[in-house]
């Protein structure tokens, strides 16, 4: 929690346009107090336009996409599960292909990935509900050929694009960055995140007894199907809003998870809420990493798999915990 | 609480497994469920926790059918314990024992301390409180089998089902959790076991059911119940019921394989490791 704060605090600070740290204080004091503008114009762009709304959608995001894949986990109890194991992210990144492509103006972009995010693991599910087989098995195997299918898709819409416009453009965006957010988007994705971590959240105590199989949780008195459709619908939420403004970000909802796990345990009561706090501050600080490595800007979704990929192998050679 | 099933007909997809069971259980009994590998017990067993719909008949809880009840409903009154399993995240032990509240605890609650409380004396109960804080995966598979009946005792049900809970078990652990079995009959509870060994249903229960090939073929009290021509029905195999005196001078039972006789002088020898892995 400490260290998020910290965070926090550093990604306004840091940046190509340096703002002192006294004098962020004072400018952020002033939405509360009347004080007297002692800074330039610009500082306060830089701070409310520019810093703020991506400092906040890095956090938002870096929560999200941990809680889903913490959730996911448990309820598929495979520990290698990610956020977009239904083909949430496929389908965003399809719709959002298929925005550039027909020159949709960002917000029209945004609401494409959004919807095709939805649309992508709503035919997952409809589909594993007609398999009879195994229902776990079912929706992994149909959320593996819905991706499939989407991911096929975006190759033939870059495959049509222009290939000096729309197609830098598509695959730019499929890198993911949170370079183009403003304020705007944080107000499009707040509600759609906060709505399905505040249920997540709350249902964290049936998620205990959801990573203990789905027969077992029934006959300990748990409605399976119905928490399962309310589990993909708050994760599929909170991926297709992420995917929707920051493009593809890989590796967040599947290293963060374990990291907490190992913190914390398994117990979702706390394993939750520190997926969220760590999710938070992971990717905030990442995206600090992505702004200033280099004199120019690098896709988040390449530093979170070059950051998450060996991260993650060191967990798994050197953990005792492990997840056995 | 009674445990009715009424002429119940049972399975998976449209073929029926089970096929017309009459049963009734009562709160002190324990009943042993024999039957050989795919004779329909785990189906059987399935279909009274609602995990598979009836295709005849109905599963009545003190008259009631049960057909329409919620899982919920249905957790309160029956309590199962599965096979020895390994969940794939390491739980703590108290975690694991107060899922048992999860028919208790309305959908956005977490345990109270009064779940915590009841879960504590589940574990006392069976003389594992030791193991509270330790981790679910880390522990014996007597110990977990343990902490699965403590975690159905923490539901407060009235009728305890368990499916062959000591089928992966050494012998000492089997004898551990089977003579706990016995305990849970002295709470007023119904017990309905399926079993793998004749000798267990001698010692430890109250009554057995055959069951052969989806029907009942005899039940009644062990001793009565369990002949070497029923077995040789039931499993297909010569087996000898021998009467022996323990040191209390109590009558037992014991089932000796007496069809296939070891020939003597005519083992062929053991093969080397190398064909051993060549064979895997």
């Amino acid at each position: 929690m400490i260290v998020l704060i910290l965070i926090f605090i550093l990604s306004f600070v840091l940046g190509r346009y340096s703002v002192p740290p006294g004098q962020l204080l004072e400018v952020l004091a002033t939405r509360v107090l009347p004080l007297e503008q002692r800074w330039s114009d610009t500082v306060e762009t830089v701070i409310f336009q520019v810093r703020l709304p991506r400092i906040l959608a890095a956090i938002m995001i870096g929560a999200a996409l941990s809680t889903a894949g913490a959730a996911y986990q448990g309820m598929f109890k495979n520990p290698l599960v990610s956020p977009d194991i239904l083909g949430a992210s496929a389908g965003a990144g399809f719709g959002a292909a298929l925005g550039i492509y027909f020159s949709f103006s960002m917000i029209g972009i945004q609401i494409m990935a959004f919807i095709g995010g939805l649309a992508a693991v709503a035919l997952t599910y409809g589909i594993s509900l007609r398999i009879r087989h195994d229902p776990m098995l079912a929706l992994v195997l149909s959320g593996i050929m819905i991706g499939s299918l989407f991911t096929a898709a975006i190759s033939g819409i870059k495959y049509i694009a222009d290939p000096y416009d729309k197609l830098p453009a598509i695959t730019f965006w499929l890198m993911g960055s949170l370079a183009s957010i403003n304020p705007q988007d944080i107000y499009m994705v707040v509600v759609p995140i906060m709505a399905g971590m505040i249920l997540l959240f709350l249902l964290r105590w049936r998620l205990n007894v959801m990573a203990m199989g789905e027969e077992e949780a029934q006959v300990l008195g748990l409605n399976t199907r119905r928490l399962k459709a309310v589990v993909i619908l708050c994760c599929t939420l909170m991926t297709a809003a992420s995917v929707s403004v920051s493009g593809l970000i890989g590796w967040v909802g599947l290293v963060i998870p374990h990291l907490a796990r190992m913190i914390v345990g398994p117990n979702y009561q706390v394993l939750l809420p520190a997926s969220i706090l760590l999710g938070g501050g992971y990717l905030l600080l990442v995206d600090d990493l992505a702004r200033l490595l280099a004199s120019m800007e690098i896709p988040l979704g390449i530093l979170t798999a070059l950051i998450g990929v060996p991260f993650f192998l060191y967990l798994l050679l050197n953990s005792k915990w492990g997840w056995k | 609480m009674k445990l009715e099933l009424k002429n119940l007909s049972c399975g998976y997809g449209r073929q029926n497994v089970v096929d017309g069971i009459s049963l009734e259980i009562n709160e002190g009994e324990v009943i042993g469920l024999l039957g050989a590998n795919g004779c329909g017990k785990t189906t059987l067993i399935k279909t009274i926790l609602g995990l598979l719909p009836p295709h005849g008949g109905e599963v009545l809880l003190d008259g009631k059918n049960i057909k329409h009840w919620t899982s919920a409903q249905i957790a309160r009154v029956i309590g199962y314990i599965p096979q020895m399993h390994t969940p794939p995240f390491p739980f703590q032990v108290l975690d694991v024992v107060l899922m048992g509240r999860t028919a208790h605890i309305k959908p956005f609650a977490s345990p109270s301390s009064r779940d915590v409380k009841i879960a504590e004396q589940a574990l006392e109960m069976l003389n594992i409180s030791y193991l509270r804080n330790r981790i679910y995966t880390e522990i014996s598979g007597g110990e977990r089998q343990l902490v699965l009946i403590a975690r159905a005792l923490t539901q407060q049900p009235k009728i305890l089902i368990m499916d062959e809970p000591t089928s992966s078990l050494d012998f000492g652990n089997q004898i551990k959790v089977l003579s706990h079995v016995k305990q849970l009959a002295g709470l007023d509870l119904a017990v309905l076991m399926s079993c793998h060994f004749p000798e267990h249903a001698f010692l430890y229960s109250t009554r057995v059911v055959l069951l052969n090939e989806g029907r009942i073929l005899h039940s009644g009290p062990p001793a009565e119940a369990i002949t070497a021509e029923r077995l040789k029905i039931l499993y297909g195999v010569e087996v000898e019921i021998i009467s022996v005196r323990n040191r209390l001078n109590k009558e037992l039972k014991v089932c000796i394989p007496s069809g296939y006789q070891i020939a003597e002088g005519n083992l062929t020898p053991a093969p080397k490791s190398d064909q051993i892995y060549a064979l895997a």
